[in-house]
């Protein structure tokens, strides 16, 4: 009777294990299927609902935590703060050249939204749990214009692109994924490379050149270049901000052609984002 | 467990209630830049109270729901979870449950094994980029939040499906004549 028993456990283990390598690899590569959007369906208000409901518990933690963060970052923004003063003489002069540079490149609020896009706003509804993947889940679907590949951003720039969609929700890619990869162009200097994420750091993502002959510096704004070829799927439009240039060692540079970049957008805490659609054909 | 349709249902909605809680409130805080993962503390629950079937099983649908809610390959979370949920429920076949520190303990360890699997299972697909020692910081913590919160999970669950618990039962049997007596 107890071996039954056994064997049966074992057959249902088994089943289950096939089972899953069977699904594993039916749905890899695939955006979405039938399954996953019946139960997104079903899912997503019940989800979107909880998702409000809890805002102010989640508000609560997020707040202890960043707290904590605050004081820990207090004196060194001290430091940063005496250093940025004796900056502020220089800067002035620097602010206008900055304005010219702004308007040369249209990184201005208003030049985040390309042209032939229509953004369509929506809020994260879901997050991947595990350190491994960052993927969100938003409440708008191609019932709202939303298609694969179309770029999301929010108020402070590029923060991924679409990857699936169902009728209601999608799911977005973030920067800091591992598969991630988007073409980008650092200004002024004018030069061209790749942005990878560091699996671990949302806050650091890799940036590997093209073209090394001129070398970038620490504080040059990163902006998507638009292209896309083998290996990178990304179809951003140009000029989209990603982020900034916060280590450039001439060594990094030159040894390994890369160098580190802190993205504008806080991938760690999003809320509201906007898909560009109607730039993808 | 005696398994009946009232505890399953019962079962049922804690897990399902658990993957929504997971994507949307556990995964969008954070403790030292860390977001706790409930979800195979809430299957070793399942294993430990239910046994390997049960285990499995909701370890199996409890993936399958998260894959589909996260719109990602389904199978993958499934095939970590079910492994999570049978080794938890094994262990509570063959060995008694004699220290208050083994639920939260199994939950943290099994917490940090399947963070280990979601990257076994990604690297098996390939990681094209570097990876942060970082992320073993992050498992780390994971780690600890699944030893607390595994104990809530736990005495919480426990007490959900007290009926159907084949050693409670034994337990209130014995007690009942000397609260009649008293």
């Amino acid at each position: 009777m107890y071996r039954k028993q056994v064997r049966r456990r074992r057959a249902v283990l088994a089943l289950l294990i096939v089972g899953s390598f069977a699904l594993l690899t039916l749905t890899y590569g695939q955006g979405s299927n039938g399954l996953q959007r019946g139960v997104t369906a079903v899912f997503a208000p019940v989800a979107s609902v909880l998702d409000r409901a809890l805002k102010p518990a989640r508000d609560l933690i997020n707040w202890v935590d960043e707290t904590f963060d605050a004081r820990g970052k207090n004196n060194k923004l001290e430091e940063e703060l005496q250093v940025a003063r004796k900056q502020a003489v220089g800067g002035k002069a620097a602010l206008a050249e900055n304005k010219e540079l702004s308007a040369l490149l249209k990184l201005d609020k208003s030049a985040a939204i390309p042209e032939g896009t229509e953004p369509v706003t929506g809020r994260v509804i879901a997050l991947s749990p595990t350190v491994w993947f960052s993927d969100v889940t938003i409440d708008v679907g191609s019932g709202d214009g939303v298609k694969l590949s179309d770029p999301v951003v929010n108020g402070d720039g590029l923060i991924g692109r679409v990857t699936a969609v169902t009728g209601s929700t999608s799911k977005v890619m973030l920067l800091s994924d591992h598969s991630s990869k988007v073409s980008v162009r650092i200004v002024p200097a004018g030069v061209q490379g790749i942005v990878k994420a560091s699996v671990g750091e949302p806050e650091r993502l890799v940036l590997g050149f093209l073209n090394s002959d001129k070398n970038i510096h620490k504080g040059e704004s990163v902006v998507t270049a638009g292209w896309h070829g083998e290996g990178i799927e990304s179809r951003f439009p140009p000029n989209i901000p990603v982020g900034e240039v916060t280590k450039a060692t001439l060594i990094e540079q030159e040894a390994q052609e890369r160098s580190i970049v802190r993205p504008y957008a806080d991938l760690r805490n999003l809320n509201t984002v906007q898909v560009l659609t109607g730039g993808n054909p | 467990m005696i398994l009946t349709p009232k505890i399953t249902a019962r079962l049922v909605v804690v897990g399902l209630l658990g993957v929504l809680l997971q994507l949307t409130f556990f995964s969008r805080v954070e403790l030292f830049h860390v977001s706790p993962d409930v979800l195979p503390a809430l299957v070793v629950c399942f294993g430990l109270l239910g046994g390997s079937l049960t285990g499995a099983v909701s370890g199996f649908a409890i993936g399958f729901l998260l894959d589909c809610l996260l719109i990602q390959p389904i199978g993958g979370a499934s095939l970590v979870l079910i492994a999570v949920g049978y080794a938890a429920g094994t262990f509570r076949e063959r060995f008694e449950i004699h220290s208050r520190l083994v639920v939260p303990l199994m939950c943290a360890v099994f917490t940090l094994l399947a963070e280990l699997g979601f990257g076994g299972v990604e690297a098996m697909f390939g990681i094209d980029t570097d990876v942060s020692v970082l992320v073993v910081r992050d498992m780390l913590i994971k780690s600890l939040f699944a030893f607390f919160l595994g104990w809530a999970i736990y005495i919480g669950m426990r007490r959900l499906v007290r009926p159907a618990l084949v050693d409670e039962a034994t337990v209130r049997r014995t007690r009942r004549p000397t609260v009649l007596g008293a």
